[in-house]
């Protein structure tokens, strides 16, 4: 039992002013860990967490809210140091989704947020403007490039095809990606980066998709996954050598509340296989070879659904090769083996009870510490930075 | 420019005068005054005794006032006063360029927010309409009222001799600009009579029926025709320009109590400059203190609820009362004042006398500075030595409109609630306490550690212990008013009619730069309460010291 006062403990801590969601989540955990024995080795990572703690608030000073993309720094360089993180902003300063334009740096040896980037929403570059999404990244050869699925009013109604933004460490915008194969990249990012060359793997959720002012606005099975492979030659502009549709025929829709519900996680396992989470399917999809094929492999096949997921967003692998999801309709992460499928255990890290269930909604990028050992994540209630280890 | 003049009338209550004319009628009521003369008689001698003309016939329908508070003071009211169950809050944006206007506005303010305080009218009533008609006028304006008519020659003289009727109504054109505002009617009927051209330097009495009624129009053809420049802007006596009042009070308050009436003034940031413009040389006279607010994570300003070169805050026991105030002061402020935004309130007290609730349903004001303890009060809520002399015993005021989604509120367990705002919601204690004024404990850990009271709660954020023993007085008021489509700032982000229902937010303190700004920078990055509220309005004034008989309010800010 001392291994689970203390967990008890570290969980409790992480409340960080919801002890009202206590019993409840730490019934949860019983519940997941009653399968195994109190003494075994660690199933996975969630088990290992022993605290979250607000870093930052990520809102910067024009007032951008909803925190959405995170992603650590490989490099020092330019306003950057080596892990730090960056987070990009989805909406503007009156809450408008679609429009935030903001991009803030996070140092955790300073503990202080900054500007790194700021772009006009207007942006003519990019088809519809500028609303910075969940897809963002870090090349080691210096180039921070995010996904923009713009709006002009908040709503979908109004929402354009978006691009790709590739800023350099500076903060300053260097060129822009668009092409028919994107339209809103909205999920995090799947990345091989090889330094003078490097793989995308970007989900779009955007084609087809109009308003949300029907109760219950249509479904369309449009959306896919696009690989991007480019070159970067020192000092230049990364350059977009190919695009390949590597899937296709996820689900997506608008939504009135959350903008767009379509594919939304990527990760990479090491033998090529490509995890999508399927937000309206409520799973993990998998597709084959996705570094190598060629043609799509259409929605793939499931390796897990429904259990513990609640609509799964954003993704991340950790060390050992297991998949966490952030879940949207409440505020548990969830831990996959991808080996086997099976969904090995649920923690619930946004137990903001200002939601029902606590945390619904509040759930999106989700990103590994540098060392492995922990996760940062972004809460939409608060506009914060949490990291979790 | 001139010294200020004294007001015409006792203000205070405080004249033998006024005290007889309050007592009289407490005992003989309305009919007694009117039908008698005895309170005429009275009143007459008191202001011959102070050795002005002669005031009125009747000058007063005074509430009783069983239940006021002072007007003037070393303080203002309504800062540090028990706090009323209602409150009429209006910011006004002053549309004159001249200094002088201004200074007219304040005195005028502060001469009807004496007598309003003490449960009299704005300005003396004429209790006998029909006496001041001139014989003249055709027999229709009686049938119709209130419009008087005015000798050609000596117009003046024919107002200081047909009583307080007329006093009031040249007190009015001073104020009134002129044609501008409220005198308009009587400005367009004497266009169309044809004599506002002429030029001439008298009243006319306009021969022609107006179009919109059959009303005789006496038009202030004085030059130039603001009626005000080149003087203080509070002469009454030496401008010859008439109007027609229309009424020298609304009436709606008559007979009400006093209902601990204040009347509370500041002046915004706007007033010393705007858009860079020094309208009123007043520039360099602005306090440090009296900062232009930043911005907060999270704020929806809406301009049009928020900032403003003068504020009036009414606070009343009766909301009618409250309103009644500020409807007059809006009227006397008419062609050197407009309202910019208004916002009524709420606070319903508890019968045992308990710390009253807000619509959160947490009781708010417990942590308040003691508004008894002079001490105290000197060290946190008035202005001192350290900024202009003229604020010396004034304080700073922040008002903040903040929406409260309520249905989002009304969702949540209690228990939840509670850790947001740190406090046990029946009892109101502190987490972790017993009673409501049971000391705030933020060092108090439970058995595993973690804080009693969580660390973005409200409580600790805006504990003085977290903020440098920074504090305000909070004096804030619910607010109600209708239901908006609004779409939530959060998860699960409704999009709804909902309440547009919160708290208008009143914080006093000696400096907002060492008190509501950092206090609100912290709430307003980590509060848990975030989820549910909204500022939507802001605004900041200086309220300076309470007003000297004879003088006014704010009138060191503009001596030499």
């Amino acid at each position: 039992m001392k291994y689970f006062a203390a967990l008890h403990a570290g969980f409790s801590r992480a409340l960080r002013g919801r002890p009202g969601a206590a019993l409840a989540a730490g019934a949860a955990i019983l519940a997941s860990l009653a399968a195994g024995t109190a003494q075994a080795e660690p199933q996975g990572l969630l088990e290992t967490i022993h605290k979250q703690t607000t870093l930052s608030s990520t809102v910067p000073d024009n007032g951008d809210q909803n925190p959405y993309a995170l992603a650590v720094s490989p490099l020092t360089a330019g306003k950057v140091q080596q892990n730090d993180v960056l987070i990009d902003n989805f909406n503007n300063a009156t809450n408008l989704q679609g429009v935030g334009t903001t991009i803030v740096d996070f140092n955790p040896s300073t503990q202080k947020l900054t500007l790194f980037a700021s772009v006009p929403h207007d942006l003519k570059e990019c088809p519809g403007g500028v609303g910075l999404s969940t897809a963002m990244t870090i090349l080691k050869s210096g180039w921070v490039i995010v996904g923009s699925t713009p709006s002009n009013d908040g709503t979908t109604g109004t929402k354009g095809a978006g691009c790709l933004l590739v800023f350099d460490m500076e903060g300053k915008l260097a060129t822009v990606f668009s092409s028919e194969n994107i339209n809103d990249p909205w999920g995090n990012m799947a990345v091989v980066d090889n330094g003078q060359s490097a793989t995308l793997f970007v989900s779009n959720s955007g084609f087809g998709v109009g308003g949300a002012e029907a109760v219950e606005p249509p479904v369309f099975k449009q959306a896919t996954v696009l690989r991007i492979e480019l070159a970067i030659d020192p000092g230049k502009p990364p350059v977009v050598k190919n695009e390949t549709v590597v899937a296709s025929g996820f689900s997506e829709r608008a939504d009135k509340g959350v903008f767009l519900i379509g594919p939304t996680g990527l990760a990479l396992g090491k033998d090529g296989t490509l995890y999508v989470s399927d937000a309206i399917g409520n799973r993990i999809s998998q597709i084959d070879d996705a570094l190598t094929r060629d043609t799509s492999a259409g929605v793939g096949r499931t390796l897990t659904a429904d259990g513990l997921l609640q609509r799964p967003l954003a993704m991340v692998m950790t060390p050992a090769g297991h998949l966490l999801v952030t879940n949207g309709l409440n505020g548990k992460v969830v831990e996959i083996d991808p080996a086997t499928g099976r969904q090995i255990y649920a923690r619930w890290i946004d137990t903001d009870k200002a939601q029902s269930p606590p945390g619904n909604g509040d759930l999106f990028g989700i990103v590994m510490t540098p060392e492995g050992d922990g996760f940062y994540y972004v809460e939409d209630d608060m506009n914060t930075l949490v990291i979790a280890k | 420019m001139n010294a200020p003049k004294p007001p015409d009338e006792p203000v205070s209550g405080e004249g033998p005068g006024a005290l007889t004319r309050r007592g009289f009628l407490k005992a003989g009521g309305l009919a007694a005054a009117a039908g008698a003369g005895l309170g005429a008689a009275g009143l007459a001698q008191a202001a011959l005794d102070k050795g002005k003309p002669p005031a009125a016939p009747a000058a007063s329908m005074a509430k009783a006032a069983r239940k006021a508070e002072p007007f003037f003071g070393e303080h203002q009211a309504g800062i540090a006063t028990p706090q009323q169950t209602h409150t009429y809050f209006a910011a006004f944006d002053i549309t004159t360029n001249d200094r002088a206007d201004v200074i007219a506005l304040l005195k005028t303010w502060t001469e009807a927010s004496a007598r309003l305080t003490q449960g009299d009218t704005a300005q003396p009533l004429d209790l006998n309409p029909a006496a001041v008609a001139q014989p003249a006028a055709p027999a229709d304006d009686a049938v119709l009222g209130g419009m008087s008519t005015l000798d050609d020659a000596a117009p003046v003289a024919a107002n200081n001799a047909s009583g307080g009727r007329h006093a009031a109504v040249v007190t009015n054109a001073a104020v009134g600009a002129g044609a501008a505002g409220g005198d308009t009617v009587t400005a367009s009927q004497a266009a169309s009579a044809g004599n506002a051209a002429a030029g001439v330097d008298a009243a006319s009495a306009a021969g022609a029926d107006s179009a919109a009624g059959k009303v005789r129009a006496a038009a202030a053809i004085d030059s130039p025709a603001s009626g005000t420049a080149g003087n203080d802007g509070y002469a009454p006596a030496a401008a010859p320009a008439y109007s027609a009042a229309p009424f020298e009070d609304s009436g709606e308050a008559l007979g009400l109590d006093t209902a601990r009436l204040t009347l509370t003034f500041g002046f915004g940031p706007s007033l010393f400059t705007r858009d860079g413009v020094d309208r009123f040389g007043l520039a360099a006279r602005r306090p440090d203190a009296l900062v232009d607010l930043p911005r907060f994570n999270g704020d929806q300003l809406v301009k049009d609820k928020s900032g403003g070169d003068l504020c009036v805050q009414a606070c009343a026991d009766d909301p009618q009362v409250a309103f009644h105030a500020v409807r007059q002061l809006a009227r006397l402020a008419q062609g050197k004042a407009a309202i910019r935004w208004v916002q009524a309130g709420f606070l319903s007290m508890p019968a045992d006398g308990g710390t009253p609730r807000n619509l959160m349903g947490f009781k708010d004001g417990t942590n308040n500075p003691p508004i008894r303890n002079a001490a105290a009060m000197d060290k946190l809520i008035w202005a001192g030595a350290e900024g202009p002399a003229w604020m010396r015993g004034g304080t700073y005021t922040v008002f903040r409109r903040i929406r409260i989604t309520l249905e989002h509120w009304d969702n949540t367990e209690v228990g939840f609630q509670e850790a947001v705002f740190g406090r046990h919601k029946y009892s109101g204690a502190p987490l972790g306490k017993q009673k409501e004024f049971d000391p705030v404990d933020l060092a108090a850990n439970d058995a595993h550690g973690n804080p009693t009271i969580p660390d973005n709660s409200h409580v600790r954020l805006s504990n003085q212990a977290s903020n440098n023993g920074a504090q305000i007085l909070r004096r804030s008021y619910s607010y109600n008013d209708g239901v908006n489509f609004y779409a939530e700032r959060w998860p699960p982000w409704r999009q709804e009619l909902e309440y547009d229902a919160g708290l208008l937010f009143v914080a006093h303190q000696r400096d907002p730069r060492t008190a509501f700004i950092p206090i609100n920078h912290r709430l307003a990055a980590s509060d848990l309460m975030n989820q549910f509220t909204t500022h939507v309005g802001s605004a900041v004034f200086a309220c300076p010291p309470g007003a000297k008989p004879g003088s006014f309010i704010g009138a060191g800010l503009f001596e030499a």
